[in-house]
């Protein structure tokens, strides 16, 4: 009896732990996103849908929800398609290999508020590093943060280059499992480099492609320290994220419910996309059996 | 066991139990503040001064970031039952906690307490909404105009008169133009304490302290903002400082700005980096001369236990003496809030050995307290993105302002 229970009570300690802190939060967002609160008040009455009408009838949460979108559809596969190329590279088990792969790979484990900061500096107008090297070449002063257009584009930037190295590392992974051999009767067959490629790699890291789509994906829709530390959501707007959105309405202007019916849009947001990545890509996904 | 050892054990014994009873008559006040480096050691120095003549009383000061920081920690530890016992607030953002209920009416013991006929209008004003106190001041400020001696002079300037904007529209042109070469621009782009400021100079206000009435879409303060964003247009200040306001502070203490409009709060760190090239002249009166008060007070949470809440005033009230507001002015430059804190020595050795600190005191006559009805705290939040729009030209001033006004109403009418 007692033996049959064994695994039950092994795995409660990490399910109470998920419970606390993932499905509770979960399930009180939920609640609160039907309630007026401030933190402070005892009461949080129940308002209905007041809360999603009036988030979707804010400029705020249309123009977040433009800017999130552009950020995960221009950084997505930048990322993908770099990490990709430079795991073919990096693949081969040589000295310098690993040295590269290491050096790719620091940023992910740097804080990304230190890093927020330096990149602060690098991409100030007027005593930045980038604009000290476009003055070498006798170019002008770019306003890389103070630009809505451009400011979006340095977060990317930012952004790529913190989570690249990740990605090299899954994918490095992904393409030294593919069989030598299947390489080895394509060559055979006088199959060119990128007909390889295209026809023996890609398909064969589909799963990898596919794992690092979706964690990519739900990446760029929470990302939040560049923002806070950079820019705070500006200029005028234009770095405003959803998730910085969602700081802003609810520990700053105080306003929980909102805050959680912003948190549980995105939530629902998210699982769709995860939905639709499975229709589309997944059927194209084969794992070795 | 032996008599001597017996004596031994008994006297340990009751020494412990003496230590524990001492012990338990301590009582602890968390408290969280907003200072650190030298500022903060001035309020460590205070902090210390007061156990000393307090010994039954531990302050247990926390440095928890700036005033938006606290104002969002304290959110997020009222509920969690982990809020302090005494809070430094922001003298505009502390309607909404007194409005939740969430500080103690300090009231009753403000009333009975000499502190209150030792406190200047200003900084007594500041505490109160409606008929009920809810802080006492501890850091009040006015903005000032800091200017570079040393860039003036060589950009041909002497003796700058800096009273309107069209003087300070034009020192800054001259600036930039005979300096600009050299990485030095004429004005940092002002701040919202300085924004709020330069409304309040071209005779308006964003929300009218006494009234609520909005005014961001007042004529007075549309042309307020028109000045402040031709700044940028006309390129004599640094776009850095729109993005990031303390960029523009860093620039002036780095010798690249030539004007800088900014709280007296920064006066001491301003001497220390630029020495006796510091210049410090009232706020310009473009229409008339009215400056804001700034700073903080400290708050008592009414979550504490009541002997917690009388311990708290205690050293609240202490920090707002003359002896500790003179250790306060001296080394920051605040203002002073008590009326004897310049009798003491070290305001008057202050007052002595560091010109322009007394800049702020001057402007006293014509300081006023802001608006702190709920709304200010969503007001003063927006304002950023509606600066930012408006000084990199992303959008019309009036038409931004128009907006900004529509939403703000929209938003007190909503939280009434």
């Amino acid at each position: 009896m007692f033996r049959k229970f064994t695994p039950y009570l092994l795995v409660a300690p990490l399910i109470a732990f998920i419970a606390v802190f993932t499905y509770v939060p979960i399930v009180s967002s939920i609640n609160l996103s039907f309630r007026s609160w401030n933190f402070m008040s005892p009461d949080m009455p129940f308002v209905g849908l007041e809360n999603y009408t009036r988030l979707l009838g804010s400029s705020d949460f249309w123009n977040s929800l433009r800017v999130t979108t552009i950020f995960a559809v221009v950084s997505v596969p930048i990322r993908l398609v770099l990490a990709l190329l430079i795991a073919s590279y990096l693949k081969r088990e040589a000295l310098s290999s690993r040295t590269l792969r290491g050096a790719l790979f620091l940023p992910s484990v740097t804080s990304t508020v230190s890093i927020a900061v330096v990149f602060s500096w690098v991409f100030s107008t007027d005593y930045g590093m980038a604009n000290a090297v476009l003055g070498w070449f006798g170019l002008g002063k770019v306003h890389w943060m103070q630009d809505p257009q451009l400011a979006l584009f340095v977060l990317i930037f930012i952004n790529t280059w913190k989570q690249l190295g990740y990605d090299v590392v899954i994918y490095i992974a992904g393409l030294q499992a593919v069989p030598q051999e299947l390489y080895d009767a394509a060559a055979m067959d006088g199959g060119k480099r990128f007909q390889v490629f295209r026809r023996v790699t890609v398909p064969l890291i589909m799963p990898t492609t596919y794992f690092l789509l979706v964690i990519s994906v739900i990446e760029a829709f929470q990302v939040f320290t560049i923002i806070n530390v950079m820019t705070h959501g500006g200029p005028a707007g234009a770095t405003d994220m959803l998730v910085h959105l969602l700081y802003r309405t609810g520990f700053v202007l105080f306003d929980i419910g909102t805050g959680s019916a912003l948190a549980v849009l995105l939530f629902v947001l998210l699982i769709a996309l995860a939905l639709i990545k499975s229709r589309v890509i997944g059927r194209r996904v084969h794992y070795e059996s | 066991m032996s008599w001597k050892l017996q004596k031994f054990i008994t006297a340990s014994a009751l020494a412990l139990v003496a230590s524990t009873a001492g012990a338990q008559a301590e009582t602890t006040v968390k408290f969280w503040h907003s200072f650190n480096k030298d500022n903060g050691e001035a309020l460590n120095k205070i902090i210390a001064n007061f156990e000393a003549a307090n010994p039954d009383i531990k302050i247990e000061g926390e440095y928890i970031g700036n005033y938006n920081d606290i104002v969002a920690k304290l959110q997020a530890a009222i509920p969690a039952r982990r809020a302090p016992d005494a809070v430094i607030l922001e003298v505009t953002r502390y309607g909404l906690f007194a409005d939740g209920g969430v500080l103690t009416d300090l009231t009753p013991y403000f009333n009975a307490d000499p502190l209150k006929d030792e406190l200047y209008d200003f900084a007594r004003e500041v505490g109160v909404i409606g008929d009920k106190n809810y802080i006492v001041p501890f850091n009040s400020s006015t903005p000032v105009l800091y200017y570079n001696k040393d860039i003036f002079a060589r950009a041909g300037l002497t003796d700058p008169s800096l009273k309107t904007f069209d003087e300070i529209l034009e020192a800054s042109k001259t600036i930039t133009d005979k300096l600009g070469s050299e990485g030095i621009t004429g004005i940092a782009a002002p701040g919202q304490f300085a924004r709020w400021g330069l409304v309040m100079a071209n005779g308006s206000d964003l929300i009218d302290s006494m009234s609520g009435e909005i005014l961001l879409d007042a004529p007075k303060t549309v042309a307020a903002y028109q000045w402040m964003a031709s700044l940028l247009d006309q390129k004599v200040a640094s776009v850095d400082g729109v993005t990031e306001e303390d960029n523009g502070r860093d620039a002036f203490l780095a010798g690249k700005v030539g004007i800088m409009m900014n709280s007296t709060g920064n006066y001491v760190g301003s001497k220390k980096a630029l020495g006796d090239n510091l210049g410090v002249l009232p706020m310009p009166c473009n229409e008339t001369c009215s400056v804001p008060i700034g700073g903080a007070g400290i708050g008592i949470l009414a979550s504490s236990p009541k002997e917690v809440q009388d311990a708290a005033y205690k050293f609240i009230s202490y920090a707002a003496s003359a002896e500790s507001n003179a250790i306060w002015f001296a080394a920051t430059g605040y203002l002073p809030i008590n009326k004897h804190a310049a009798d003491q020595q070290v305001a008057r050795d202050a007052l002595a050995s560091q010109p322009g600190i007394d800049v702020a005191i001057n402007s006293l006559p014509y300081a006023h307290g802001r608006a702190r009805t709920p709304v200010v705290t969503w007001m003063r939040t927006t304002e950023y993105q509606m600066w930012q729009a408006m000084a990199l030209g992303q959008r019309g001033v009036e038409e931004t302002m128009k907006d900004f006004a529509d939403k703000t109403r929209q938003e007190e009418a909503r939280s009434n």
